[in-house]
């Protein structure tokens, strides 16, 4: 599993940090989802630091770390800097959005008035094909419904994630959104389905998702 | 207008209830209110068509460009005119929710068709950025409706003063592959659905394939059909209407109106007989296999095929 990233554009980087009179920036990039994406890791790191010092601010350090989004590993990481910390008057991460809220958890005592930025927008949980190629197959709906659909998502591949496809706008197999390009998710699902011997699924008329608990703050709290 | 549900053996909450449940072989016609607030153009149109139909389709913002809101246009032309409106209801762009409370408007401003739609992706229309809903289904819509309807009640909650509407569905005999559309009308019928309208088709063999494959769901089928009023029209809807195709020799027969017929009266009443020639037969074949119960006419600014289609009909 990976969470997909991509670059935010410089400028809307530079407008932020120049937003809240920044001048000494400590970079933390990703080691692992993001160095995937090309948009962390030690070259995103030193990416950073070199535009950064270019536009006249002061990198107090740029490290890379394994799991940003990990509360233990960051606050363990960030404990050994704490000096570079101290000095830095903002944190710009190399991250997914997990990563900005973690680092925030994770100082929220300590510095408590360091804002965190990222320089990436989270684009969703993807798969690889190879890098830079990756492809949105969940969306953490909570319900999960492969068993019945052939192992395949229609949440993600069905453009209206219908639970009942395909809807008018399929085309000889392909999805009337982006131009007939993509395949229609459901005839996916109806074809696998008939490979498995299984169509009586696929008639099956499906309930609406439950949006009760999945439509808010969500957590997975077990101990 | 209203049919007391009370009075009858059958539930009949319209018209078009009524007659579905008789068994008449029905014609229904299709207005298309547009970027307006004014509906006097649509009025008008509807004014044109009531003497041939037994109820008109008011359409819910077609291809996500956005128009009048179709609840109100719904209810505002069946007031001027009289004529009975099927309500055309997307799920694209209200939740379930807000679908249970407009179901209920609905009820309380005299609709009682609706007929349930996805309704085209808002990416491909003119509020692209809007947040395409799409909480409930074409199916789950049908279910729902039902549910209000026939129990009283949403989600087991009663209802103190229930709606009653009847609820259709579309089909689309184009479909390519045609499987999986033809198990999806399954879960309509499971759910529900009292009628099917289907997508525009020419091709009569595929029709018939397609229809014999969706009669074993018992859910009477209006054929959908789309007189072309002018080459030009017909050829637009060639070329922009995916996955639909005029055939060939229908567009030459309709160029040559075009290029070879100067006058113009003469031209309408050309591409007028070209059309009764054409769907005609079609029609009938169809009708003598008992294939379709109907058909739904979504030739709008067309109202003067109405006649015509009307004597198709037979009635
Ligand atoms: S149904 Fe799709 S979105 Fe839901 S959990 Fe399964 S794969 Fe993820
Ligand atoms: S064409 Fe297929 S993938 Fe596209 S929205 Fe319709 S059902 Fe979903």
């Amino acid at each position: 599993m990976v969470v997909i990233t991509t670059k935010k554009p410089e400028e809307e980087v530079f407008e932020a940090l120049n937003n809240f009179k920044v001048k000494n920036v400590l970079v933390v990039s990703c080691g692992v989802c993001a160095a995937l994406c090309q948009t962390g890791g030690s070259e995103g790191a030193e990416e950073w630091s070199a535009k950064l010092k270019e536009r006249g601010f002061n990198v107090t350090n740029a490290i890379v770390s394994d799991d940003v989004c990990d509360n233990r590993v960051m606050k363990k990481d960030l404990r050994v800097i704490d000096e570079d910390v101290k000095k830095s008057d903002a944190i710009l991460t190399l991250a997914c959005g997990l990563g900005v809220q973690s680092i925030i958890t994770v100082l929220s005592k300590t510095h408590p008035k360091i804002p965190v930025f990222t320089a990436n927008n989270t684009e969703f949980i993807g798969e690889t094909e190879r890098i830079g190629r990756f492809y949105m197959r969940c969306q953490g709906c909570g319900q999960c419904l492969l068993n019945e659909t052939g192992g395949i998502c229609p949440i993600t591949t069905c453009a209206k994630a219908l639970m009942n496809g395909p809807c008018g706008g399929m085309v000889d197999g392909k999805c009337e959104v982006g131009n007939y390009e993509k395949d229609c998710g459901w005839v996916l699902i109806y074809n696998r389905l008939k490979e498995l011997g299984r169509l009586d699924l696929f008639a099956k008329l499906r309930d609406p998702l439950d949006w009760s608990d999945i439509g808010h703050q969500r957590e997975v709290v077990w101990r | 207008m209203e049919v007391d549900v009370k009075m009858t053996e059958v539930k009949s909450y319209s018209k078009l209830g009524e007659a579905l449940a008789k068994g008449d072989f029905i014609l229904t016609g299709e207005l298309e209110p547009e970027k307006t607030c004014d509906l006097s153009h649509t009025i008008e149109e509807a004014k044109q068509i009531a003497p041939y139909v037994i109820a008109a389709n008011v359409t819910d913002s077609p291809l996500g460009i956005v128009t009048i809101n179709s609840m109100a246009a719904t209810h505002l032309i069946q007031k001027a005119t009289g004529l009975e409106c099927v309500w055309q209801m997307t799920v694209r762009d209200v939740n379930k929710l807000g679908i249970a409370g407009m179901i209920m408007g609905a009820q309380a401003l005299g609709i009682h068709n609706i007929l349930s739609l996805t309704g085209d992706h808002t990416a491909l229309g003119d509020m692209a950025e809007s947040k395409p809903v799409f909480d409930l289904d074409s199916a789950t819509l049908i279910k729902l409706v039902r549910e209000m309807v026939d129990k009283g009640s949403i989600n087991g909650y009663e209802i103190e003063d229930p709606p009653k509407l009847h609820v259709g569905g579309a089909a689309n005999p184009n479909s390519e592959p045609m499987g999986p559309e033809i198990l999806k009308i399954g879960r309509k019928a499971e759910a529900g659905c009292e009628f099917i309208q289907t997508q525009v088709v020419y091709d009569i063999d595929r029709t018939i394939e397609f229809l014999t494959g969706i009669r074993k769901y018992k859910v009477p089928i209006l054929l959908g059909i789309f007189p072309m009023k002018s080459y030009g029209i017909a050829k637009g809807f060639d070329t922009f209407v995916p996955g639909v195709s005029v055939p060939k020799e229908i567009l030459a027969k309709w160029k040559s109106v075009k290029k070879d017929v100067t006058d113009k009266k003469q031209k309408k009443e050309l591409y007028d007989q070209y059309n009764y020639e054409l769907f005609k037969p079609f029609v009938s074949e169809l009708r003598k296999k008992n294939l379709i119960d109907g058909i739904h006419c979504m030739a709008v600014h067309y109202p003067r095929i109405f006649p015509k289609l009307k004597d198709i009909i037979g009635a």
